[in-house]
């Protein structure tokens, strides 16, 4: 391949990758932040179709994109509420209430667009991209990374707030506790519940803020089963970035790539296998990966163990 | 615990009564029954066998349901066996899984119709419906060729219709220009519309200035990004006419009036006029049920000269001059 | 085992009776609960609420043929409950059900398909074998990448799903389609290959004989065998299993393989006893519901059967409340997911006290 279209492979690519990890980044540094507190919530596809739902919903009923947007991370708030009544107060088995949770979020999810949305064919109109002025114009490159829409670019400055939370505020200290010595935590008085639970509220805003980018930054409406199992790659991505806000970031780069490449060697003509395997690519390179990365069970300790008071 | 217990009887009781003080439906209406495999809620391939069963109901004053199936291959047949005792006349199955179903229920239930879509069945009275997709997408590969540098196609899972409108959209490009080159992806499903979207964008980075979805649901994400990638990229509108969302970019819209045709055959079969001897397959030369219109108002919209081509290729495969399927 | 004065001079059976009665009382007000639910939501979106218990319950189970329906759909899903209650009792969360499923069924279709020359009562029982076999060691490969590479098994199996799908895809439109026609599927089995029926002029077949012996023998399995208490000591607490000699990669092992082994059979079921070929969408997903069916049965295979029928109810009931009423399919999900958040709660609640076994 010459140089030229090389290198616009590879801008496509990046821009295609970046974008495609977005909605996965939010997803996983939430859900990062709750199982540090030592709360698996599974339900993370059952929140992120709730807040694309939610809104396309909010934006289509009043024009107004911001308002979507907050909507989503509202939803995605709510539905990780009563998911942390379950899990953090009630202290049920908490894989069963996230199954729940997806179950409940593609349920409703669906008959609340089908009851009031039928298929009206006209979206909503999303998020446009920002150039950043200079930096656009660098061939190639340029366009990939600088001409993405505010979200896209939002991913970083979240991603960076969610380390520095995590470890370098006495918040984020105490949190990582509640996850590894719950025990030692609520002899000094703190309340390991309300950790948990505003680490789980956390999860589910972002969890929704995702969503909400599926509908509002990337297709213009909602469609049932839009988020067609990224809550469950944000699972893997939480355990292969090792909990770490970075990590996920990287790991979420990782898996867009892969799944940008797919589409992109599926649309090539040269190439000549068969296009499933291309499909299976990016879940093949995730248990390749996770062969080669080897985790020392670096979970914290008390993931998906309920803490009662003594 | 008593309690329970108590509050269950009487609700089952109450749910008792109900059913008895339901009115009865008059026994010799018209009825026809609809299996679709996925959602009538999203814009595409299930819509349009919804909107036959309306349109049945309007014109001929049937008594209609559905029933959405949500690829349960093992509850075909029960659904057919519940139309088929309550009395039902015709019950069209959506898609060529039914088909198996529609046959094993078909010995039992000799006085029922069964139509099948997208199938080449013929037996008894099971009846394989047929839009030959490949017809409109050839011309659609047609009026790429004349116009366009490069086509895409990205299609939901390989299934024969979407298979076959692929094929005919490549023949289509590749008879008129040879070289040009046809990319195509298939998504997996019919809801990724991130996976559409960015599908699209790939193929447009690469140079393809016409790309149509085929994709149901994800096919919105097709839209966007042509519509994102600015007036000079074109697509069509394919099964429903969504021409407003993307009005500078849509050059036309293949409409598969499936509702005309269906209703055509079901009137047949409620006035007992004889079935044709073999399977039915809507083509374009059925214009009541594929048409395919243009756009005015987008940026690139089809010249006229390119329409009389396009015309007359339209004839010569309603004639069989041309085979869209190649060979 | 449990901690309520049941008098011990009253008869075994009745005995037997209170107790089930007793540890079904969650589950059952769980689920009333969700439908009583759901039918405030109908009521509020227009339909009948009265339509839900009517038509959706008692209008599966209101002739022979519907009760045949149900038991039909209730197959798979009992025999992917059992296997997860075996996965989920050794604290393995396999999430891969769905993927063995398809792998179980692909083994089984290819068998089927080829050996021609066997007498078919062996040709059945080597398509059931072999379905059992793929879904097992496609469980097994999620095992041993925890085994050996600490992958946890909740992100390889999800993979794993994706990955069998996949090649499901890739089989039909390829190696295994039916030359015959054009269609993405594979050939259909042999008339003398399908599961045999017993209940005419139903469809029952016995498919769901086998799940109801796999139900016992699991619970044999898990709670009457010293295999089985290794496996709920491994999924209980590893190190104390450790320590006591118990090999804990054996069990992960023997209990992931034992659940995909299921899945796999499942599959192979759906397709010697019900669509008799292979094509995409083999599964409606009976391998994520199989998950909900096994934690609403608190992971007791006996449960399980009465679990998955509960599932398969409102899934027939579904339909028909489609075919009569209109109410659109997707409201079974949030049936569903009432359900177990009802069954969450009440069972965490009765656990403020001894946690009861089994």
């Amino acid at each position: 391949m010459q140089t030229a279209s090389m290198l616009d492979f590879l801008s496509t690519t990046v821009g295609a990758d970046w974008r495609l990890a977005t909605p996965l980044i939010f997803a996983a540094t939430g859900e990062a932040i709750c199982e540090r507190a030592g709360v698996l919530n599974i339900g993370v596809e059952g929140i992120m179709l709730i807040g694309a739902f939610s809104g396309f919903a909010t934006s289509h009923a009043t024009g107004d994109l911001a308002l979507g947007f907050g909507a989503g991370m509202a939803a995605g708030f709510l539905t990780a509420l009563v998911f942390a009544v379950f899990a953090v107060t009630i202290k049920a088995n908490q894989i069963v209430a996230g199954v729940a949770i997806n179950l409940l979020g593609l349920g409703l999810t669906s008959f609340l667009f089908r009851t009031y949305f039928i298929s009206t064919g006209r979206g909503v109109d999303i998020a446009r991209p920002l150039n950043i002025p200079f930096l656009s114009d660098i061939p190639y490159l340029g366009p990939a990374l600088f001409q993405q829409n505010l979200l896209v670019y939002a991913t970083i400055p979240v991603v960076i707030a969610a380390w520095g939370v995590l470890f370098r505020t006495s918040y984020g200290l105490t949190i990582r506790a509640v996850g590894e010595h719950p025990k030692a935590v609520d002899v000094t008085g703190k309340s390991v519940a309300l950790y948990r639970y505003s680490a789980v509220l956390i999860g589910g805003v972002l969890g929704g803020l995702g969503g909400a980018f599926l509908t509002l930054a990337h297709a213009n409406q909602f469609v049932e089963n839009i988020t067609s199992g990224r809550g469950f790659i944000a699972l893997s991505i939480v355990v292969f970035a090792r909990w770490s806000p970075i990590g996920v970031f990287f790991v979420s780069l990782l898996f867009g790539l892969f799944y940008a490449l797919q589409l992109q060697l599926q649309a090539d003509p040269n190439v000549r296998v068969p296009y499933q395997a291309l499909q299976a690519l990016p879940y093949l390179t995730t248990i390749v990966a996770l062969m080669l990365v080897r985790n020392r069970w670096d979970a914290p300790s008390m993931l998906g163990i309920p803490y009662w008071k003594a | 615990m008593k309690i329970d217990r108590r509050a269950c009887l009487s609700a089952l009781g109450a749910v008792a009564g109900a059913m008895a003080l339901r009115p009865a439906v008059a026994a010799d209406q018209f009825k026809m029954g609809l299996l679709v495999p996925g959602s009538v809620a999203e814009e595409g391939w299930n819509r349009i066998a919804y909107n036959a069963l309306k349109h049945v109901e309007a014109e001929l004053g049937a008594k209609v349901s559905y029933v959405e199936l949500q690829q349960n291959p093992a509850s075909f047949e029960k659904a057919f066996r519940d139309y088929a005792a309550q009395g039902y006349n015709v019950v069209l199955g959506h898609g060529f899984e039914f088909q198996d179903s529609a046959l094993t229920v078909a010995e039992n239930y000799p006085d029922t119709w069964f139509l099948i879509s997208s199938s080449k069945v013929h037996k008894g009275k099971v009846i394989g419906l047929n839009t030959d997709s490949s017809q409109p997408f050839y011309l659609m590969g047609v009026i790429a060729g004349k116009m366009g540098k490069g086509a895409g196609f990205i299609g939901g899972l390989e299934i024969p219709p979407i298979k076959e409108a692929l094929d005919g959209f490549a023949n289509g490009v590749k008879a008129t220009k040879a070289d040009m080159p046809v990319r195509s992806v298939y998504l997996g499903n019919f809801q990724d519309v991130t996976a559409a979207k960015e599908a699209a964008v790939n193929m447009i980075s690469r140079g393809a200035d016409f790309v149509i979805p085929d994709a149901d649901a994800a096919g919105i994400g097709v839209i966007q990004a042509v519509r994102e990638a600015g007036p000079d990229v074109c697509t069509f509108g394919v099964f429903t006419d969504i021409t407003s969302t993307a009005p500078d970019n849509i050059l036309g819209t293949y409409l598969a009036d499936y509702a005309q045709g269906v209703e055509r055959i079901v009137a047949g079969i409620k006035n007992g006029s004889p079935l044709p001897a073999s399977n039915v397959v809507f083509g374009l030369k059925d214009a009541d049920v594929m048409k395919f219109t243009y756009n005015d108002k987008a940026k690139r919209a089809v010249p006229e000269d390119v329409r009389q081509y396009v015309d007359a290729v339209k004839a010569k495969i309603i004639s069989g001059e041309i085979h869209t399927l190649g060979g | 085992m449990s901690d309520l004065p049941i008098r011990s001079s009253l008869d075994p059976a009745v005995r037997l009776l209170s107790r089930v009665g007793l540890a079904a009382l969650a589950p059952i007000a769980a689920v009333l609960f969700a439908l009583g639910v759901s039918a405030l939501l109908l009521q509020l979106n227009g339909f009948h609420a009265a339509d839900v218990v009517n038509v959706m319950i008692l209008g599966a189970v209101s002739d022979k043929r519907s009760i045949a329906e149900v038991l039909l759909k209730a197959t798979p899903l009992i025999l992917i409950g059992v296997g997860l209650c075996v996965a989920f009792r050794c604290s393995i969360w396999n999430i891969g059900a769905e993927g063995q499923l398809y792998a179980g069924a692909s083994a089984a279709t290819a068998c089927g398909v080829n050996f021609g020359a066997l007498p078919a009562w062996l040709h059945i029982v080597l398509i059931l074998v072999a379905g059992s076999v793929a879904g097992a060691a496609w469980g097994a490969l999620a095992g041993l990448l925890r085994v050996y590479f600490r992958a946890s098994e909740v992100v390889t199996t999800i993979m794993l799903n994706y990955i069998a799908i996949i090649f499901t895809s890739y089989l039909v439109t390829g190696p295994l389609k039916d030359p015959a026609a054009s269609y993405p599927q594979s050939a259909k089995l042999a008339r003398d290959l399908w599961l045999p029926r017993f209940l005419p002029p139903t469809r029952l077949h016995v498919g769901i004989l086998i799940a109801l012996a796999a139900a016992v023998a699991a619970y044999v399995f898990l709670f009457r065998s010293s295999a089985g208490y290794a496996v709920r000591v491994v999924g209980l607490n590893p190190s104390a299993a450790a320590y006591a000699g118990i090999s804990v990669a054996r069990n992960v092992l023997l209990a992931i393989a034992i659940s995909g082994g299921l899945a796999g059979l499942a599959g192979a079921i759906e397709i010697a006893g019900v669509n008799y070929r292979l094509y995409q969408d083999i599964s409606p997903g009976y391998g994520f519901e199989g998950i909900a069916v096994a934690l609403l049965a608190n992971n007791n295979p006996l449960a399980a059967v009465a679990s998955g029928v509960l599932f398969a109810v409102l899934r027939s009931g579904s339909e028909l409340m489609q075919i009569s009423a209109q109410v659109p399919q997707v409201l079974v999900f949030v049936i569903q997911g009432l359900c177990i958040l009802s069954v969450a709660a009440f069972g965490a609640l009765r656990l403020r006290g001894p946690r009861p076994a089994g």
